[in-house]
């Protein structure tokens, strides 16, 4: 197989051969300067491959073919006239002027469809970064069409049971108030299910974080009291220091990961014990720990607990909350993981890094 | 009882529009009902209620669109109600005039505490607020310049002093993080939502017993601060 670089070289020789083939055939009828004119058609034909060499090379062999084969003396490279000598000049030169304008005018050709497909290639991806901004924007219209929906019937139930209790005489009915406590703690236990599953759609589906920098301190500050009645007859003990630096974080979302990691204590803690969180500078980032002093994890446990729908048969939780936990982390640029809590217990720990603007 | 209120609830929800009409006529409010902002502009301006409950969700005309259309006419209080997640929803609407707001699910309780909130901030002009705050162990003299917790005085910087005085002049009621900028550190200089939070935690540290668990200067989460109502 000859290679490309070659077959232009070849593809010049043929054409010539070709042009001197024609030209035995028109050389009795014509003037013999007339035949310069097919040469240069056939070099005009190897320039249109857009390539210098075989272009040069085809107008040089043209020159040789019409000296030897119909220059006087034919089949003889000598020349009898000078003046052919400044036809021989004059048609390379000729050929050599057409070849490198045709080539030239190819190039602009080919630079001007470059450009214009990078054109449509560029208004492709403006095109499909528009398309993904407004996706983005449907999901988020989505999600808070499905949270307005989950939520209203939510806020009746919730609404109607406070306000049957707030009716004094019902109130005092036997076993009346016990169960409308029920609704309403139920009630609120749900939203914030909904909530948990609202953001694991929104972390999912890719939307962006809104992060800003905050005091470690005022997110679990509204984490406990989001947690409110659930966090009845526990002690949380709470160990941030007053000048740790703030950090850069999605609030809404560092909240939950908080409420799910107390939620979880509680519901695998027996009722009473206390539960701990603290926090400090490590490295390029703040080490925050949730622990408490229950029964701890078992010894496979401490990866598996992060996985979506894992859950303990023993006790109560769809095993969304952790793996929510590690989605918001890991969002954040941190990491997640559980261990056996000296003295006994389990520790939840993760690593959330400071941004470059932190310790102002 | 003295005379009746008039709360006027624009709401699409029949569900919610129940339990607020039986538990409010129980505390002594008459309720009008409106299911559309068109209808709910129309009563507003026939019924002239003492106060308007707004949910933002509406089915025939966005909530924020139908505030600033009552705003252009009536200084009536207007609690708006809002999701969970909606928080920038939540700011438009306290810019444009908004006394405070709830977000679902909210119990009668809170809808009550903000109604009564709501309903003394707009019978009295500023310069009457009460000049003694007092809650939960700590407070303010406004008049003197002065902060206790727990009878012992504290002090406090004067940007730390000024932030205390816009919460306890809007005490009860929700001050939204750009209200704090614009009141505290004036138009003219450079401020950060970053030195609000910082200046807040800073107070905290001087005014609540336990700082990670305020019982004073609470968070609304992405929305501003609230300093609990002082007792009467």
């Amino acid at each position: 197989m000859i290679s490309p670089f070659w077959r232009d070289y070849g593809f010049a020789t043929v054409i010539v051969a070709a042009c001197t083939a024609l030209s035995f055939l028109i050389y009795p009828h014509l003037e013999l300067t007339n035949l310069v004119m097919i040469y240069l058609v056939g070099t005009l034909v190897v320039a249109g491959r857009g390539r210098r060499g075989p272009a040069a090379l085809a107008s040089a062999l043209s020159v040789l073919c019409f000296d030897y084969f119909f220059v006087p003396p034919r089949f003889r490279f000598s020349v009898s006239d000078v003046q052919y000598l400044w036809t021989f000049a004059v048609m390379f030169g000729a050929a050599m002027i057409i070849s490198q304008l045709t080539i030239r005018l190819r190039e602009e050709a080919e630079v001007a469809r470059e450009s214009e497909q990078r054109g449509t290639w560029l208004m492709e991806k403006a095109k499909k970064a528009e398309l993904e901004a407004e996706t983005e924007r449907m999901r988020s219209s989505l999600l808070s069409s499905v949270s307005h929906d989950l939520r209203t019937p939510l806020t009746a139930i919730v609404g109607s049971a406070g306000a049957l209790l707030a009716k004094e005489p019902l109130r005092k009915a036997p076993g009346v108030r016990v169960l409308l406590e029920n609704i309403q703690e139920e009630g609120e236990r749900l939203s914030h299910l909904v909530q948990n599953l609202l953001e694991v759609t929104r972390l999912e589906s890719g939307v962006r974080l809104q992060k800003s920098q905050y005091p470690l301190e005022e997110v679990v500050g509204t984490s406990l009291e989001r947690l409110g009645s659930l966090l009845k007859g526990r002690k949380i003990q709470t160990h941030l220091p007053e000048n740790l630096p703030l950090i850069p974080m999605d609030p809404a979302l560092m909240e939950q990961v908080f409420i799910n990691l107390l939620e979880n204590g509680l519901r695998h803690t027996p009722a009473g014990s206390p539960l701990e969180v603290s926090a400090k500078v490590d490295g390029k980032g703040v080490l925050v720990t949730v622990a408490d002093k229950g029964p701890g994890l078992k010894e496979g446990e401490l990866e598996r607990v992060f996985g979506k729908f894992y859950h303990d048969p023993s006790s109560p939780g769809a095993g969304l909350g952790l793996a929510i936990c590690r989605a918001v982390v890991n969002a954040h640029g941190g990491h997640i993981w559980a261990e056996h809590r000296p003295g006994g217990g389990a520790m939840f720990r993760f690593v959330l890094p400071l941004g470059d603007t932190h310790g102002n | 009882m003295e005379t009746e209120k008039t709360l006027l609830v624009i709401e699409d929800e029949p569900a919610i529009l129940t339990f607020l009409r039986s538990s409010l006529e129980d505390k002594g409010w008459h309720v009008e009902e409106a299911r559309t902002a068109r209808i709910g502009l129309e009563l507003a301006a026939r019924k002239k209620p003492d106060a308007i409950l707004l949910d933002l969700g509406l089915p025939d005309k966005d909530g924020l669109q139908a505030l600033k259309e009552l705003r252009k006419w009536t200084s009536a209080p207007v609690i708006i109600v809002s999701a969970r997640g909606q928080e920038t929803d939540k700011i438009a609407g306290l810019d444009a005039g908004a006394d405070d707001y709830l977000t679902k699910p909210f119990g009668i309780k809170e809808l009550l505490a903000r109604l009564r909130v709501a309903m003394r901030h707009a019978s009295q002009r500023p310069e009457d607020a009460p000049p003694l705050y007092d809650h939960a162990g700590l407070k303010v003299d406004l008049i003197g310049r002065r902060v206790w917790l727990r009878k012992k005085e504290v002090h406090l910087s004067p940007l730390q002093y000024d932030l205390l005085a816009v919460l306890v002049r809007n005490a009860g009621r929700v001050v939204s993080q750009s209200q704090l900028m614009k009141e505290v550190w004036g138009e003219e200089r450079e401020v950060t939502p970053e030195l609000v939070r910082i200046t807040v935690h800073q107070l905290r540290h001087k005014i609540e017993p336990d700082p990670v668990r305020p019982r004073s200067l609470k968070t609304e989460a992405g929305v501003g601060y609230r300093l609990e109502a002082g007792e009467d």
